[in-house]
């Protein structure tokens, strides 16, 4: 059984494949290998990634994906990049951030999900290392996706709910 | 601030932060966005050697709790220039832009706020801070900030949110500083017994305490706690 990682990104989603999952161990020892790019970068491998097409297509995917909603954009990303998936019978499971996104995904696309504590560790290791995993994406390249995604979604938020009560903390 | 040419600016222990000798003695940290004041606090500019003006601003330790805790003593506040900080509890950014001060243009912080009125201040006062980044969203809910956030070495919190955010952001042997309002989770019992038992509850989510400080002159009832996530153990050779 395959396991594929689903990594949404400020600026684009990336898919990974998990190639030696023996290798890695459980979850503690993901914990420790997460330090070690070359061991963990020999088990992990990028399988596609698809950059935003612009700031106003970044900021629908973070709204989608905040609220765990698949958007086309993803919908599509997965059917391309992922073998095709007969109902109850596919050969992989996807792993993912959050549970609501993948049940939603399942239901859209008939891919299995899986969201764990394991998972979790995974994804942790590809947020440590997303620079080294795609090409020609540094890591201040992505600490400015973040900055300019972070403003357009907080103002939408400030602005969007001038009417409405304040979200208070109580 | 008063004193003009008298005054002169010294580094503080901790890197990124300074100490304005004048009249009265201020901790101050060096402006990021010259001739601005974010909150009204005074500024004060030193000319250097070359006749290079830098400007510095106070910081109010009755307004910042990390400002306090430093002002307190503590060792180390892991918070330095380059460092990459999740801010958590953010408010109107009055603290959050000092954060910004000290780990300067190579530094940012993520600053995190779910109140829409302060988001709205923080958000304004981010549009002159390049290395400010305003999420406006529940920080119980890390998964929906996911997408604007990296790996961070150090999460700061004065809630107590800190375990599940560590869990998605904190890197393996980064560090977190937390401020514990007693009163605010248990009135009833002494403020020490109080600090024990969310002592307790880190160490429960791999949130080692390193240390305590109390906030006493400038805050009642109030530490701080410093600590390491997930400590790396050192490779035996």
């Amino acid at each position: 059984m395959t396991t594929f990682l689903l990594f949404e990104s400020a600026s684009g989603y990336g898919l990974f494949e998990l190639t030696a999952a023996d290798e890695l161990g459980g979850v503690d020892a993901v914990q420790q290998s997460v330090n070690d790019i070359q061991r963990f970068g020999k088990s992990i491998k990028l399988a596609a990634f698809k950059p935003f097409t612009s700031a106003a297509n970044a900021l629908e995917q973070i709204n989608a994906v905040s609220e765990s909603q698949v958007t086309d954009d993803l919908k599509n990303f997965l059917t391309t990049n992922l073998p095709a998936a007969k109902k109850g019978k596919a050969k992989y499971k996807l792993g993912v951030a959050e549970a609501k996104l993948g049940s939603a995904i399942q239901e859209e696309t008939g891919v299995p999900c899986e969201c764990n504590e394991y998972v979790g560790e995974l994804l942790r290791g590809v947020r440590q290392h997303i620079a080294t995993f795609i090409k020609g994406l540094e890591d201040r390249d992505m600490a400015r996706a973040q900055l300019g995604l972070a403003h357009s979604y907080s103002r939408a938020k400030v602005k969007f709910n001038v009417n409405k009560a304040d979200n208070m903390i109580i | 601030m008063k004193g003009g040419a008298k005054v002169v600016v010294e580094g503080h222990r901790h890197a990124g932060i300074f100490i304005a000798r004048g009249k009265e003695d201020a901790l101050v940290t060096r402006n990021m966005a010259p001739g601005e004041s974010v909150y009204g606090e005074k500024r004060v500019s030193v000319e250097q050697e070359g006749g290079e003006k830098i400007e510095y601003r106070v910081w109010n330790p009755f307004r910042s709790k990390l400002a306090a805790a430093v002002l307190a003593g503590v060792d180390n506040i892991h918070i330095k220039p380059g460092a990459r900080v999740l801010y958590l509890g953010a408010a109107s950014g009055t603290s959050v832009s000092h954060v910004s001060d000290v780990v300067g243009p190579e530094g940012c912080v993520y600053a995190v706020e779910f109140s829409h009125r302060s988001g709205r201040d923080l958000v304004n006062m981010a549009k002159k801070r390049p290395n400010v980044i305003p999420i406006i969203e529940d920080a119980r809910h890390p998964q929906k900030y996911r997408m604007l956030v990296p790996m961070v070495d150090v999460v700061f919190a004065d809630a107590r949110i800190v375990g599940l955010n560590a869990q998605y952001f904190l890197k393996n042997g980064g560090f977190f500083v937390i401020s514990i309002k007693a009163s605010c989770i248990d009135s009833t019992a002494p403020p020490e017994a109080v600090f024990a038992r969310e002592v307790k509850k880190l160490q429960e989510q791999q949130l080692k305490p390193k240390e305590q400080v109390t906030l006493e002159p400038y805050e009642r009832d109030h530490a701080v706690v410093v600590g390491v996530y997930r400590p790396q153990k050192k490779k035996e050779q």
